[in-house]
């Protein structure tokens, strides 16, 4: 047998395997450095579940208020289904809604829309989240006059008469204005319908009004207000000289909702939210002028 | 011998590359899963964008709405919403027809063939007639 027919393991036909082998691992190796690293596919036609996180609360939002337009549930589940969220879509709405309230991104009037229509289209699929009641939809602006409410007012206290007739309206009275109301704790409250106004001179401001069953001012009722889900401030009637002795006020900022409340409140606090109504030039500048509300907190009868 | 390994070593780095590129950007391409708005493919940047101009006619707030198309990255927002409703309005894609052309209108780019489809006849705002 002759030496030289014999081809070893290693190659036949003039190639060396190993080499191949070799020299195709280490192009592969180096070609996917290159497309990987080097010079990867350009960024083109990502679908919304590539998003990163900030991308995807945006999208999030965008469904959100497309379905406060809208209402079409079925096209905001698609929509945000895109996403792929590794959780219950809802789950997720109530996630991104959580976060924009608790990293306070709410500011503005649209902030406190957006956070209303997250929460509009969370809520109702059975999903929660920390924001969940934190911006309620405010009262519905009334600027017709306020229709008689069953609240006693000063107008309707009779005047005192040589009689001494007690000022207290008869039971009788009472119940034709409140058939379904029940007993209330003596010195209990009720709020009146938030009051909206306009002026320029008085810009976003609560005016709140602590009256007596006989319509008189009271001084010295704590007065708290809450916004931002957990914030608050408290002042007291009658620190306004000039002004009624139940009389206190309080300054709005933009784009807030606020709720008001004083001691022995038996009437759900009214929200109110700090709109604005009208615009003035000051300097040459546009600036907004924010409503501004009236709320009476009357001492009711037992 | 070295030269018929140097040989076989080429041939084998040659089809290792063309593997390797076939694979790296065609079969295993890199996916961005981090991205931005602004990557997001045409159909998806329009249906973005016809959701802020309907969130407009919820908060009727023309900031707010320039403030979410900026993240589109759009080298000029106020071109880019006009261009989108002029191409909604030929291809007479009529859901988002109205939106769209009051998004426009309040950006300042209310065009004629634009104003059958507006929704209340209010005049137009100068504030915000440029980018």
């Amino acid at each position: 047998m002759d030496d030289t027919q014999f081809r070893p393991a290693t190659g036949s036909g003039g190639i060396a395997w190993f080499a191949v082998l070799l020299g195709i691992a280490l192009g592969i190796a180096a070609a996917l450095i290159y497309t990987w690293e080097i010079d990867p596919v350009i960024e083109r036609n990502t679908a919304p579940w590539q998003l990163g996180p900030q991308a995807r609360e945006e999208y999030v939002v965008a469904v959100a208020l497309s379905y406060a337009h809208n209402g079409n549930l079925q096209l905001a589940f698609d929509r945000l289904r895109a996403l792929r969220p590794n959780q219950n879509v809802w789950a997720m709405v109530a996630e991104v809604a959580c976060e924009r309230h608790r990293t306070v991104q709410v500011q503005t009037n649209s902030d406190v829309i957006v956070m209303r229509a997250l929460e509009q289209l969370y809520r109702p699929q059975g999903a929660s989240g920390c924001a969940d009641g934190q911006y309620p939809t405010p009262a519905p602006v009334n600027l017709i006059p306020s229709t008689p409410t069953p609240l006693p007012t000063a107008t309707l206290t009779p005047p005192a008469t040589k009689t001494a007739t007690p000022p207290l309206p008869t039971p009788a009275a009472l119940a034709t204005t409140g058939p379904t109301r029940t007993p209330q704790p003596e010195g209990s409250r009720i709020a009146g319908r938030p009051e909206p106004f306009c002026d320029s001179e008085r810009s976003g401001m609560i005016e709140v009004q602590v009256s007596s069953l006989a319509g008189l001012g009271i001084p010295g009722v704590p007065v708290q207000v809450t916004w931002g889900g957990d914030q608050r401030s408290t002042f007291y009637t009658g620190l306004k000289p000039g002004r009624d002795p139940g009389f206190a006020d309080f300054q709005m900022e933009a784009g807030r909702t606020y709720t008001v409340t004083v001691p022995d409140l038996v009437s759900p606090p009214a929200p109110v939210e700090a709109v604005p109504c009208d615009e003035v030039i000051v300097g040459g500048e546009t600036v907004p002028v924010l409503t501004s509300y009236r709320i009476r907190f009357q001492e009711q009868a037992n | 011998m070295t030269k018929r390994y140097v040989g076989s070593l080429l041939i084998g780095i040659v089809v290792g590359l063309a593997v390797g590129v076939y694979l790296g950007w065609e079969q295993f391409p890199v996916e961005y899963t981090n991205s931005s708005l602004a990557a997001l493919a045409p159909r998806y940047q329009q249906e973005y964008t016809v959701m802020v101009a309907e969130g407009y006619q919820v908060d009727r707030d023309v900031n707010a709405a320039l403030t979410r198309l900026q993240a589109l990255g759009k080298e000029n927002t106020f071109d880019y919403v006009q261009a989108l409703t002029e191409q909604y309005i030929s291809q007479s894609n009529v859901p988002a027809i109205p939106v769209m052309v009051a998004l426009a209108e309040v950006m300042g780019r209310l065009t004629p063939v634009m104003e059958i489809y507006r929704l209340t006849p209010v005049p137009s705002p100068t504030a915000l007639q440029a980018q």
